[in-house]
C-alpha cells in the first residue's frame, strides 16, 4: 500500500525546495525511502526529521561546514556575516553590562509607556465598536440652543418616519429596574424600540428579539435579559424563555437572552420595549417633554453622516414650523456612534498619546546620545577594523545590527512594562470610561510595540552609523588614542538640546495639569463636602402614587435623622456635582416674556426642608422650606443667587413669582421665599446654572437622593442607613451609596489621570535629561583632563575650571529650554480642554518649569565639573 | 592548468560514494552507501546541499530519470563524477598518500 507522507513536512519541502525537477528529485528520494521502509511510525518520524533538515538548510541557504573555499553563494555569505555581527554585538554588550542596562531601561520605559497608552487609545478610540459594520452606526439626538438634548417622543416618531438615510432607526432610553428578589436588586436597563437590536446587528443567543407588537402601550410586558442576569438569577437555565422576571416597575415575560459580552454604552441587564411606557397620561406624547430618549441609526449604503445631518436639519426645520411652541429652539444632530460613545475621554487620550510620543522620542534621543558616546569611545576599534580591510558598509551594518539588537530587547522589555502599566492605568481611569473593558494588550498593541522598537532602532542607530561612515579612518586611528574628534561631541550637544526641549514640554504639560488640579481643589462648591453621605433610591411602579411616596418620605426622614452618627439628613431630586435631572424653561411674572428661543432655562430640584442645613448651603435672604409648605399650601420656591441676579438685577427677588414650563402652560405661579448661595451643579469645572428649589410636597419625584451629614466617617453609617430603609420597606434598595467626596473626586478623575500620567512622564523625562547632561559634561571632563591639567598648572583657579564646565552644560540646557518653551507653547494646546483656571500658554507655569529644569541641569553639570576643578595637575599631565 | 580546489572531507566521501555506486548513484542510494560504508548517518539536508555545491564546483554532473510509482512519479536524479571531479579525487588521494608516507610505523594498528 502506498503511504501518505506527513502533510506538514511535505508542504514545507514544496515551499522551500527549488521548483521543478531538482526539488522533485529530493522529495522523490524521501518518498521512496518512506515506502521502502514500510511506512512505519519510525520511518515517518525519520521522514519528518529529514524533511526539516532539508527545509532548514534550503530556507537559510546555508551549506554544511566545509573546509573548502567559500562558495560564490551570495545569500549564504550575507547570512553568515549577519550571524557574525549578531554574535559580536551580543559579546560587546555583555562586556559593558551597565551601558546595556541603561539603554534597555530607557527603551523599556519609553516603549512600555507608549504601548500601554496606545493600547488604551486603540481599544477605546481606534478599534471599531463590537457591532456588525459599526462604521455605519450613528447616534441621533435633538439639540436645543446648540446643546445636545434628548428627543421628545413625537419628534422622534416624525423624524423616523420622514428620514430616508437609514436602513433602520431605533430609539432607546437608559433606565433602571429593581428586580424583586430577596433582597431586591437594582439593575441598570434600557427601554428600546423593538428594532434596536437589529439596528445594532445583534441576535439573542436564546429566544427571540422584540417585535413591533411588543412595542406598544398595553402590550403584554416582555423583556430581553443579559447573559449575566440569565446566569446569575436563572442559573443559565436553557428554558428561561417564557419565565417571569418580576421588577418593582413591571412584571416581564422573558422572551430572549442577549449574547455574552453584549453591551451598549454601559453594563445593563434588562431591556424592555419603550412603547410599553408611552401611554396617554405619561407625558411621553407632549412635544415639550424630553425624557432622555436618544436614537441610533444604521446608515444606508452610500449615505454619509453629512447627508443624514442635512436631512435632519430639513426635518427639524419643518417640525419647527409645525410646532413653534415646543420646537422653536430645537434641531437634530447626527454623529458617528463611536464618536459619541468615546467623546468624554477623547481629549484626555489624545493629550496622553501626544505626551507619550514625546517620551518615546526622548528615550530614542537619549539612547542615540549614549550610542554616540560609545561610538566615540570605539573609534579606535573601528579605525583598526577599517585598517584591516573592513568595508564601510560592513561597519555601518555592524552598528545597525547592534542598535536593532538593543531596540528588540528594549521592545521585549517594553511589553512587560506595558502589561504592568496598563493595569495601573485602568485602575486609575475615571469611572464610566466607555469601552475600558475592551482595552487589552492585544495583537495590535504588540505590533505597535514591535513597530516602536524597530523605529527606535533605526532612529538611534542612524546617528552612530552615520558617524562611523564619515571621515577617513586611518587619520582617526592616528588620533583616537589621544583625544576623540569634535564631531561626536557636537552631535551629543545637539541631541542633549533636543532632550532638554522634550523634557521641558512634558514638564510644562505636567505643570499645567498640576495648576488645574490645584484650581479644581480650590473651587468652592457652595456646600461642605466632607462628612456627607449620599445615596439614591427609587419608588417605581404604579403602586407608588404621589401620596404614598410622600408618606414614605415622611417615615424615612425621621428614621434617618435618628441614626447614630447622622447629624442631619434630607432628600433631594438632584445632587450637586452629579448634575441636574430636570432642566426646564420658565417665565417670571413681572418681566416681558422673551421670544421662545430666548426663554431662560433653570435646573429644577424638589427638596425636603432641611436640605440646605444638611448641605450647609448658605441662605442669603428669606427663609428655607419648613413644615408650613404642604401640597395644599401656597406654591413656593427658593432660587439661587445666580437666578436672582440674572432675572431681577438690582431688585429684591424674594416675593417675586415664577412659572415652570412654557409661557402658555397652565402650571402654577410660584413665589420666591428665599435665596441661597450658588452651588456647583454640573461637575466642579462648570459654571453654576440658574437653579430653582421646590418643596418635595409640592413636586414629588419617584427617584430621590439621600444626603446625610455625619459626625463620623460617612461610610461607617452606610450599613445602618441601608438597614433603616429596608426595615421600612423591604422592596426599596439603596443604590450609589458613596461619600460626597468620592463623587467630587470622580468628577475630576479625567484631570487626575492626566496629571498622574504626565507627572510620571515628566519626572522620567527630567531624570533622563539630567543624567544625559551629567554624562556629556563628565565625558568632556574626562577627555579634557590633560588640558585642565595644563590650565591648572599655568595658574588657573579651580573656580574658573568649574565655571568653564558648568557654563558649557548650562548653555546646552538653556538652548534646549528655549526650544522647549517654543514647542510647549504650541504643544500644550492639546491639553486645552482638560485645563481649568489656567491657559495653555500660562507664562507663570512655563517660566516656573523652565527655571526648575535649569536648576536641575545646573546640578547635573556641577557634579562632574567639580571633579574637573579638583584634578591634580601633576597627575593629569603624568597620565599622558 | 589550475590545480583543483582541495576537497572537504564530506565532499570527498560523497564523490567516492558516487564512484562506488556507478549508474545507481542517486540521493537515497548515496545516503545509504555513506551510512553503510563510512558509518556516516548524514542529515539529508547536508547531503543535498553538498551535492549542490559539488555541482556548482563542476565536480559532478547529473541526469534526470523518470521515477516509478514508489516515487509518486517524481524524477530521480542520477549523479556521475565529472572529469574535473575525478582529478580532484585523485589529487586528494595523492595528498593523503604523501601525508601517509613514513607514518606507517606510527599509525600501525595494534595487532
Amino acid at each position: 500500500m502506498r503511504a501518505t507522507p506527513p502533510r506538514l513536512s511535505t508542504w514545507l519541502l514544496r515551499r522551500v525546495l527549488p521548483p521543478g525537477e531538482s526539488g522533485g528529485a529530493i522529495l522523490g528520494d524521501l518518498l521512496e525511502e518512506l515506502d521502502a521502509s514500510g511506512n512505519t511510525a519510525a520511518a515517518r518520524r525519520r521522514f519528518v526529521r529529514q524533511a526539516w533538515s532539508i527545509g532548514i538548510r534550503y530556507a537559510l541557504g546555508r551549506t554544511p561546514p566545509t573546509r573548502a573555499l567559500p562558495t560564490q553563494h551570495g545569500e549564504a555569505m550575507r547570512l553568515d556575516a549577519f550571524t557574525q555581527d549578531l554574535r559580536f554585538a551580543v559579546r560587546g554588550l555583555r562586556k559593558r553590562p551597565s551601558f546595556a542596562a541603561i539603554v534597555l531601561a530607557t527603551l523599556g520605559l519609553g516603549i512600555g509607556a507608549s504601548t500601554a497608552i496606545f493600547s488604551i487609545v486603540n481599544g477605546i478610540l481606534l478599534r471599531p465598536l463590537p457591532y456588525a459594520h459599526a462604521d455605519r452606526l450613528v447616534y441621533v439626538s435633538e439639540t436645543t440652543r446648540g446643546e445636545r438634548a434628548s428627543f421628545a417622543y413625537l419628534n422622534y416618531v416624525d423624524y423616523r418616519d420622514r428620514s430616508r438615510s437609514f436602513d433602520g432607526l431605533a430609539c432607546h432610553q437608559a433606565t433602571s429596574f429593581t428586580v424583586v428578589e430577596d433582597p431586591p436588586r437594582p439593575v441598570d436597563g434600557r427601554l428600546v424600540c423593538w428594532n434596536f437590536f437589529s439596528v445594532l446587528g445583534v441576535q439573542p443567543q436564546l429566544g427571540r428579539s422584540f417585535t413591533a407588537a411588543d412595542d406598544q402601550a398595553g402590550a403584554p410586558p416582555v423583556a430581553l435579559v443579559s447573559d449575566r442576569l440569565w446566569k446569575q438569577q436563572f442559573g443559565g437555565d436553557p428554558s428561561v424563555v417564557g419565565r417571569t422576571l418580576r421588577t418593582n416597575e413591571l412584571t416581564f415575560t422573558i422572551v430572549g437572552v442577549l449574547p455574552e459580552g453584549f453591551r451598549f454604552s454601559r453594563v445593563e441587564d434588562v431591556f424592555a420595549p419603550v412603547g410599553l411606557t408611552v401611554t396617554a397620561d405619561s407625558g411621553w406624547l407632549d412635544r415639550g417633554n424630553h425624557f432622555g430618549l436618544y436614537a441610533i441609526g444604521r446608515l444606508k449604503t452610500g449615505a454619509t453622516v453629512g447627508y443624514a445631518q442635512t436631512e435632519a436639519d430639513h426635518i427639524f426645520a419643518d417640525l419647527k414650523r409645525a410646532y413653534p411652541n415646543t420646537n422653536s429652539t430645537n434641531s437634530g444632530r447626527v454623529v458617528r456612534l463611536q464618536d459619541r460613545i468615546v467623546e468624554m475621554i477623547r481629549d484626555t487620550l489624545v493629550a496622553l498619546m501626544a505626551a507619550v510620543g514625546f517620551l518615546l522620542l526622548l528615550a530614542c534621543v537619549n539612547v542615540a546620545n549614549l550610542l554616540v558616546a560609545r561610538g566615540a569611545a570605539r573609534q579606535h576599534e573601528l579605525a583598526v577594523r577599517t585598517a584591516l580591510g573592513g568595508t564601510r558598509g560592513r561597519l555601518v551594518r555592524q552598528l545597525l545590527v547592534e542598535s536593532t539588537l538593543l531596540s528588540t530587547a528594549g521592545g521585549a522589555l517594553g511589553v512587560f512594562v506595558a502589561f504592568w502599566l496598563l493595569e495601573l492605568l485602568i485602575a486609575l481611569a475615571p469611572p464610566d470610561v466607555p469601552r475600558l473593558h475592551e482595552v487589552s494588550l492585544d495583537r495590535v498593541s504588540l505590533l505597535f510595540a514591535f513597530g516602536a522598537a524597530t523605529l527606535c532602532g533605526l532612529v538611534f542607530g542612524a546617528f552612530p552609523a552615520f558617524q562611523a561612515s564619515g571621515g577617513g579612518r586611518l587619520h582617526l586611528l592616528a588620533r583616537a588614542s589621544r583625544t576623540s574628534s569634535v564631531m561626536p561631541h557636537r552631535t551629543r550637544r545637539a541631541l542633549m538640546t533636543v532632550e532638554v526641549a522634550l523634557a521641558l514640554i512634558l514638564l510644562a504639560g505636567c505643570g499645567l495639569m498640576a495648576r488645574t488640579m490645584a484650581g479644581l481643589h480650590a473651587v468652592n462648591p457652595g456646600f461642605r463636602s466632607d462628612h456627607l453621605l449620599t445615596a439614591r433610591f427609587a419608588l417605581g411602579g404604579d403602586q407608588w402614587t404621589a401620596e404614598k411616596r410622600l408618606a414614605f418620605f415622611d417615615v424615612v426622614l425621621p428614621k434617618m435623622n435618628a441614626l447614630a452618627g447622622i447629624r442631619r439628613a434630607a432628600l433631594t431630586y438632584s445632587l450637586p456635582i452629579e448634575g441636574s435631572q430636570w432642566g426646564s424653561v420658565f417665565t417670571v411674572s413681572d418681566k416681558p416674556v422673551p421670544p421662545r428661543a430666548q426663554l431662560p432655562v433653570a435646573a429644577f430640584c424638589p427638596i425636603t426642608p432641611r436640605y440646605f442645613e444638611t448641605m450647609e448651603i448658605r441662605t442669603l435672604r428669606g427663609r428655607a422650606f419648613d413644615s408650613r409648605d404642604l401640597e395644599s399650601s401656597a406654591k413656593v420656591i427658593i432660587v439661587n443667587d445666580a437666578l436672582a441676579r440674572r432675572m431681577w438685577p438690582g431688585e429684591e427677588a424674594v416675593g417675586k413669582r415664577l412659572k415652570q414650563g412654557w409661557p402658555e402652560g397652565d402650571g402654577p405661579w410660584r413665589e420666591v421665599v428665599g435665596i441661597v448661595d450658588d452651588v456647583k451643579l454640573e461637575g466642579v469645572d462648570q459654571d453654576v446654572p440658574m437653579q430653582v428649589f421646590l418643596p418635595i410636597t409640592q413636586e414629588t419625584p419617584r427617584s430621590v437622593a439621600i444626603v446625610a451629614r455625619t459626625s463620623v466617617d460617612p461610610m461607617n453609617v452606610a450599613r445602618d442607613l441601608e438597614a433603616a430603609l429596608q426595615s421600612i420597606n423591604h422592596d426599596v434598595p439603596l443604590t450609589k451609596v458613596q461619600p460626597m467626596t468620592a463623587l467630587m473626586s470622580d468628577a475630576i478623575a479625567r484631570q487626575r489621570l492626566s496629571l498622574v500620567v504626565l507627572a510620571v512622564f515628566a519626572i522620567v523625562a527630567v531624570l533622563v535629561a539630567a543624567v544625559g547632561l551629567y554624562g556629556v559634561v563628565a565625558h568632556s571632563v574626562t577627555e579634557r583632563t590633560r588640558e585642565i591639567g595644563v590650565r591648572l598648572a599655568l595658574g588657573a583657579e579651580g573656580r574658573q575650571v568649574l565655571g568653564l564646565f558648568v557654563r558649557q552644560g548650562l548653555v546646552t540646557a538653556a538652548v534646549g529650554t528655549i526650544v522647549g518653551l517654543a514647542g510647549a507653547a504650541t504643544m500644550t494646546r492639546v491639553l486645552e480642554k482638560l485645563l481649568f483656571g489656567v491657559k495653555p500658554s500660562d507664562p507663570a507655569t512655563l517660566g516656573g518649569v523652565a527655571l526648575l529644569l535649569l536648576v536641575v541641569a545646573g546640578v547635573a553639570c556641577y557634579i562632574p565639573a567639580r571633579r574637573a576643578a579638583r584634578i591634580d595637575p601633576l597627575a593629569a599631565l603624568r597620565a599622558e | 592548468m589550475a590545480s583543483p580546489a582541495p576537497l572537504g572531507e564530506l565532499e570527498h566521501l560523497v564523490l567516492l560514494a558516487i564512484l562506488r555506486l556507478g549508474p545507481e548513484a542517486y540521493g537515497l542510494s548515496i545516503a545509504r552507501e555513506l551510512e553503510r560504508e563510512a558509518g556516516r548517518a548524514l542529515s539529508r539536508g547536508a547531503l543535498y546541499t553538498t551535492l549542490d555545491r559539488l555541482e556548482i564546483k563542476g565536480l559532478v554532473r547529473w541526469k534526470s530519470e523518470p521515477g516509478g510509482s514508489e516515487r509518486r512519479g517524481l524524477p530521480r536524479r542520477v549523479y556521475a563524477v565529472s572529469a574535473h571531479g575525478l582529478s580532484s579525487v585523485r589529487a586528494s588521494q595523492r595528498i593523503l598518500n604523501r601525508m601517509w608516507r613514513g607514518l606507517e610505523g606510527v599509525l600501525k594498528e595494534p595487532s
